[in-house]
């Protein structure tokens, strides 16, 4: 790969980081990487908005090659929500853009005097004044940068006035509408007074056998673009996954307390196909073009809301309007909200308002009845400004429940709010909430598409009920591996490409040798380093539970009456991993076994 | 009735018994659309197999086995498997969301339908698998 650009916004100094040929090649790229090259700076004692904290976005080693949903980079540091390792997967063109423009990193450091904003042009860099976009939104900076450096096709990254005000769950954005939308990192490029980073170039990626990858790219591309699975998310976008999961009891409403949502269909990626969209979009060289765009009667094309929009604005608070889960959703990519979080926040003082915990004089007025779409809105407004109850909201469910002393009837892992798949209607989910090092994580382990059926058999993924317990935490670990494997590829897990296939384009990409033995490896090893990452800031088996409302088991729908049994769940899951069950730590013998030397030393000796 | 899979006693058979199952005729009250199978040869099953299925408000309108190749130019769902996939998924070896999330069953038709009604097309399955009492 590429050097990676390393800035520090106080003294405006930069020098290239060669990322060292091992590191590579045990870790691949993206997150996993980035775990490896930040592992010695993420410190308990680092304060994740301070001027020292570490930002890094990286891509992987297909990231704009076109091979099939490889346009994409991660962005990773400590995350000011769950004082843990954080990550953020992203699509859109930045992270081709970046590579095209001379790096595969960009490693940010510092405190800027004043807002500013980062132009990255064929190698070269350049600091410019933003005090004029800020506290503008995230489209509006986009446009002024795109305008200002002149130059067409650059790719700006930019945070709304969410992550200017540090809002604890704020999101970076890039292109229309791509967020990287978990764990705050949004608030950490804020804290640096940096409004955006705009990247262009012109050169060409490099490869270690062209023409194989070639072949092989087109032979992926072709194959994905006859999946079901592709076809479907296509056709419908994420939210396709809607009407099927509330009719298994994993689509979680009424902040997770009410099993069944009966007016499902009305929100349905479905739905949505036949009202309101009027197009797609898709990330840099994507056969799949999940992205929705959609009319809702104004004239005015803009994206449609993926699966998690769809829930966390529709279901979760009682709204069936898909006009207005529209609003809602673009109103956080405005301010530069994660949605996931956003809602899951809302939720809770709606749940916490219906309970007597929160009153209306504590939320300005505002009643916070369900279904009540404007006073959705109002909370979002106020949680970007920081204002009023907003002040509270912004800083997640876990602090935001502690406040009415009612943390734990917040639904989050770690500080992390929980995604809209529900535990008690796709069991694996369990364990991927409890287990994720960066807080209750549909996206390390998306599992509930091995719970619907997806299985991998080639890498020992295989079919589980959807309903059974310890005895598929072997298969989850072996899920978690494998996804984290995409997180350093980088490759968007809507893909449903074959895992040998996957391990040709890397040898391909890469001049490797790798079997999908190495590939499973590779993954572990990610994974294991980011846990040792989580125990040195504090992570223990006590921290690997769910949130309350996930082990009451609903009165109705497709789940009614269960519940996880999730200390045996647990139990099986570190026999699997070869994890401590005392300390939550990675063994000595699991580490050195992926030579995690140093770690091991660090952690055990 | 049951009867030995792939055969036309087997599809007659299949018609009877979605159209005298309650289950599914509640489950699939709002369906509407005809399906085509195709199935490919493999193993025991010499050469490829077609038969097509009308199926409307939870009930079973036609059945056809090997129609003509231009009778049902435009069916609302074209499903096709090998032999060996299509028998796993009657005996319950294979998961019919498995088989469709793992291409072994192509799907050909609106997604949007499909998954509207996913759990008509599972109880389908289960009356399927309930027609068969052995395969060739």
């Amino acid at each position: 790969m590429q050097p990676i650009l390393k800035i520090n916004l106080t003294t405006g100094t930069t020098e290239e980081f060669i990322i060292p040929k091992e590191w590579e090649r045990d870790f691949l790229g993206g997150a996993s990487l980035a775990a490896r090259i930040l592992y010695p700076y993420l410190t308990k004692e680092l304060d994740p908005l301070s001027a020292e904290s570490p930002l890094l976005f990286i891509n992987g080693p297909l990231t704009g090659t076109s091979g099939p949903t490889t346009g994409r980079f991660v962005i990773c540091g400590k995350s000011p929500a769950t004082q843990l390792w954080a990550e953020s997967n992203i699509g859109g063109f930045w992270g081709p853009e970046l590579r095209k423009a001379g790096y595969d990193g960009l490693w940010v450091t510092g405190k800027s005097q004043s807002p500013v904003y980062l132009w990255v042009e064929e190698g070269r860099l350049e600091v410019r004044n933003a005090a004029s976009v800020w506290g503008k939104d995230v489209y509006q900076t986009q446009e002024f940068v795109q305008e200002e450096v002149g130059v067409k096709g650059a790719r700006v990254a930019v945070i709304g006035q969410a992550g200017e005000r540090g809002v604890l769950y704020s999101s970076i954005c890039c292109d229309h509408g791509r967020m990287a939308g978990r764990t705050g990192l949004g608030a950490v490029m804020g804290s640096k007074n940096l409004k955006a980073i705009a990247v262009y170039g012109k050169k060409k990626i490099e490869l270690a056998d062209v023409e194989h990858y070639s072949a092989l790219r087109s032979e992926a591309n072709r194959t994905l673009k006859q999946d079901n699975q592709a076809k479907i998310i296509h056709e419908l976008g994420s939210a396709s996954a809607a009407n099927y999961a509330e009719y298994l009891g994993a689509m979680p409403s009424k902040y997770y307390h009410q099993g069944s949502f009966a007016n499902v269909d009305n929100v349905s990626g479905s739905k949505m196909a036949e009202s309101i969209l009027v197009g797609t979009s898709a990330c840099q060289g994507c056969v799949i073009a999940c992205g929705r765009v959609v009319n809702i009667g104004d004239g005015t094309k803009r994206k449609g809301p993926e699966y998690e929009t769809i829930v966390g604005f529709g279901p979760n608070l009682l709204i069936d309007d898909l006009v207005e889960v529209v609003r809602l959703g673009e109103l956080c990519d405005k301010y530069g909200l994660d949605v996931i979080s956003t809602a899951n926040t809302v939720g809770l003082a709606f749940h916490l308002y219906e309970m007597g915990k929160l009153t209306k004089q504590d939320t300005g007025g505002i009643e916070l009845t369900w279904g009540n779409f404007m006073a959705v809105r109002q909370l979002i407004q106020l949680i970007a400004r920081r204002e009023g109850i907003g002040e509270l909201l912004s800083r997640g469910s876990r602090q935001f429940g502690a406040a009415f002393g009612a943390e734990d009837e917040a639904v989050q892992v770690n500080g992390l709010e929980v995604a809209y798949h529900d535990p008690r209607g796709v069991s694996g989910m369990a364990l991927s909430y409890a287990t994720s090092p960066r807080g209750a994580c549909h996206n390390q382990s998306d599992y509930f598409l091995v719970d619907w059926g997806n299985t991998q058999e080639n890498i020992g993924i295989t079919y589980f009920d959807r309903h059974a317990q310890a005895e598929k935490a072997a298969n989850v670990a072996r899920h978690q591996n494998w996804r984290t494997f995409f997180n350093s590829f980088v490759m968007c897990i809507f893909a449903n490409v074959d895992p040998q296939m996957q391990v040709d384009l890397v040898n391909a990409a890469c001049g490797y040798e790798w079997t999908l033995a190495d590939m499973m490896r590779s993954g572990e090893r990610g994974w294991n380093l980011k846990r040792a990452i989580n125990n040195r800031l504090g992570i223990t088996r006590a921290n690997d539970k769910l949130p309350k409302a996930l082990l009451k088991p609903y009165k109705e729908g497709g789940a009614e009456g269960f519940v996880p049994d999730f200390a045996e769940m647990l139990n099986a899951y570190y026999e699997a991993r070869g994890w401590d069950k005392e300390s939550g730590k990675p063994s000595k013998e699991k580490l050195m076994e992926l030579g995690l030397e140093d770690v091991a030393k660090e952690l055990w000796d | 009735m049951t009867a030995v899979f792939p055969s036309e006693e087997w599809l007659k058979g299949l018609e009877i018994k979605i159209n005298s199952d309650e289950k599914y005729a509640d489950i699939a009250k709002n369906w509407e659309g005809d399906l085509v199978f195709r199935i490919e040869a493999e193993g025991n099953l010499k050469e490829e197999l077609t038969f097509y299925l009308d199926l409307w408000h939870g009930k079973c309108r036609k059945a056809e086995y090997k129609p003509e190749a231009s009778a049902h130019p435009k069916p609302a769902f074209m499903l096709s498997a090998t032999y060996n996939n299509i028998t796993a998924i009657l005996t319950g070896k294979l998961n019919p969301m498995t088989a469709m999330m793992t291409m072994k069953l192509k799907v050909q038709g609106s997604m949007g339908y499909m998954m509207r009604n996913v759990p008509t097309v599972l109880d389908f399955v289960r009356v399927a698998n309930e027609a068969t009492e052995e395969i060739v």
